[in-house]
């Protein structure tokens, strides 16, 4: 009688403690009124993303410790993240190696000048396909994307005919002709990306401009590019990116003295160890390991300062370009 | 007549003007097409029919047909095997690929302070995952899931699923941190395509009483469809040129053996085309159904 007097009284007060303002306001900070909102659920978030975010990044902590290792750090397997001593050996070494400056400048000569033609060639070909009257326009669109789809392996060796035949091999121009006629590196891309944003502009805008009496040339470089803006910022990242990390065509392409970052990293093994010449790929050859993550990371550095300026126009521009509907 | 005559200038003016300034703006993409898309395409196709010697000055073609293709399968005893197991890999990456960035993606495109750090670091692959600092990477055996060694899986693997495909996944497991930097892109193209989605579609389900569980299955999924759909497609083209694949190895290496040649590599690399395109066009009839329905009922 009196036991079950008292479990009523104290269950009574844990429920007034339970249902309190307090507990109730206690209740709203941790769960949250929606899921999303509340603290445990930015906990549990903030807790996936970081672990998740260091798995992704281990391979560049990898890269960027493994440079800094010297021979006994990268021979010893109790050394895993931090070196025993830094040495900037690795790094001067694949300085060296890459020889750096003129290295660099003529990759981002490349990139840079390819990046900026592609932004006005796919623009204008995007606008042609979005708005203006053209015969064959869906096979046109179609053989756009089957530009995309052409893997570069099938037409390599008659557009180095080509190239060779033009006289472009080991110059620039082997990268800025074919981006300037449309067809550089995934430009099928870029030109959907602009089709798509300049379908989603409103036809009302023409119109007006067309009644005060603009041409279409007038209307495209006075409006439409310039309205542009998110979508030349992403296109002309993306392609600045791709064209820094290109590899394959250049490997046919360029030669001896005009070679961009990425194909000097591949012959650096052969330059800071001349003695192994032919055999590389045979042999894991721990000697220059940290050189080559030092040049690897050298080659990235560049990029990453862009990015890392850039980032915040990059993703919300890739929002407003609307390029996924 | 002569009236006529004058209409049909009329006419054909009218279009002149009409298309004219269209094909001024598609004129760079057009010779470009042509001379850098259209030439190559026929030759390569011309040399995959032919046995293409080097000889000083030029090429020599000699007319097999198909034997080239026909090699391919019953002569070359790598080729089969390698474009087999880069298939099997390929299933297993793509849906892995999509699968993460689409859970991330969702993560991210909670509103949450410092998601723009966050954000910055997923897309930072995209910066390097293309090209020779990736291929290095992978020579040097970084980007293993550091769980797979520490628990000894490769047994539990092999046990369960056949000594086959045990090898396929253990060699996809081993770098597959890798593997999902390839998904920078896709958790883009995902985070925009949420945000095609009226929230004012969550705002009614929730005070119907959905949860957030029911408003993801019902309502995210379902829109997001269609950017699974671009993402798959996007995934497989971009696999096309990954920097470790078996089969552009092969390729390539054909390219310079005295006994095969151009006009073998040609053939190999219209198989592997003709591969994709296969595996390009079963996803596009997978996902198109779904799709017109869906703007069926807009």
């Amino acid at each position: 009688m009196n036991g079950e007097l008292w479990i009523e009284k104290v269950s009574r007060q844990v429920k007034g403690i339970f249902w309190s303002r307090t507990a109730q306001r206690i209740k709203v900070v941790v769960l949250g009124r929606n899921i999303s909102d509340g603290l445990l659920a930015n906990l549990i978030l903030y807790g996936l993303l970081t672990i998740v975010a260091y798995l992704y990044l281990q391979p560049i902590f990898y890269m960027i410790s493994t440079s800094l290792k010297n021979l006994n750090d990268l021979l010893d397997p109790t050394v895993t993240w931090i070196p025993r001593v830094v040495t900037w050996q690795n790094v001067s070494d694949a300085f060296r190696g890459l020889q750096y400056p003129d290295a660099l400048k003529n990759t981002a000569l490349i990139a840079i000048s390819c990046s900026l033609v592609q932004v006005l060639v796919c623009a204008m070909t995007g606008y042609a396909l979005a708005k203006l009257s053209i015969p064959f326009k869906g096979l046109f669109t179609a053989l756009v994307i089957l530009t995309f789809l052409i893997p570069p392996q099938i037409i390599i060796i008659p557009l180095y005919v080509i190239y060779s035949k033009l006289g472009l091999l080991n110059t620039p121009f082997v990268f800025l002709i074919p981006a300037f006629f449309g067809q550089g590196l995934k430009s099928a891309l870029f030109i959907l990306i602009f089709r798509q944003f300049f379908k989603s502009q409103p036809l009302s805008l023409e119109e007006a401009a067309k009644l005060d009496g603009a041409s279409t040339l007038r209307l495209f470089f006075g409006i439409m590019f310039p309205l542009a803006r998110s979508a030349c910022l992403v296109v002309f990242l993306f392609s600045f990116i791709w064209y820094w990390n290109m590899y394959y065509e250049p490997s046919w392409f360029l030669a001896n003295d005009f070679t961009p970052l990425s194909i000097r990293l591949d012959r650096l093994e052969d330059v800071l160890n001349p003695s192994l010449l032919g055999q590389r790929n045979t042999i894991e050859n721990p000697v220059t390991e940290g050189a080559k993550m030092a040049a690897a990371f050298l080659i990235i550095f560049p990029p990453i300062i862009v990015f890392m300026f850039l980032q915040r126009w990059f993703v919300t521009g890739i929002e407003r370009t609307g390029i996924v509907e | 007549m002569n009236q006529t005559k004058a209409i049909a200038w009329q006419k054909r003016l009218y279009f002149m003007k009409r298309y004219g300034i269209g094909l001024l703006f598609l004129l760079p993409w057009l010779i470009g097409f042509c001379i850098f898309v259209a030439i190559p395409i026929g030759w390569s196709l011309f040399m995959s029919l032919h046995k293409v010697a080097v000889v000083p000055g030029g090429f020599k073609y000699d007319w097999i047909g198909m034997k080239n293709f026909k090699d391919a399968f019953v002569t070359d005893n790598v080729f089969p095997i390698e474009l087999i197991t880069y298939f099997q890999q390929m299933l297993l990456m793509v849906p892995m690929i999509v699968i993460f960035a689409l859970l991330i993606s969702l993560m991210l495109n909670q509103r949450f302070p410092g998601r723009f750090l966050y954000r910055a670091i997923f897309f930072l692959p995209v910066i390097f995952a293309t090209g020779q600092v990736l291929s290095e990477l992978f020579t040097q055996g970084a980007g293993e899931i550091p769980f797979i060694e520490q628990y000894n899986l490769e047994p539990l693997i092999e046990q369960y699923i056949g000594k086959q495909f045990a090898e396929t996944i253990m060699s996809v497991l081993s770098r597959a941190i890798l593997i999902l930097w390839y998904s920078g892109v896709q958790i883009l193209i995902f985070i925009a395509g949420y945000q095609t989605i009226s929230p004012t579609i969550y705002e009614a389900v929730r005070i119907d009483g959905a949860s957030p569980w029911d408003s993801f299955w019902k309502i995210t999924l379902p829109a997001s469809v269609p950017f699974i759909s671009l993402n798959v497609l996007y995934t497989i083209i971009d696999l096309f040129t990954f920097p470790l694949n078996p089969v552009l190895a092969h390729i390539r290496d054909n390219m310079f053996k005295m006994d095969t040649g151009y006009g073998y590599a040609s053939a190999l690399a219209w198989i592997y085309f003709g591969f994709i395109f296969v595996l390009i066009a079963i996803v596009l009839l997978l996902f198109g159904r779904s799709v017109k329905t869906r703007r069926d009922r807009r």
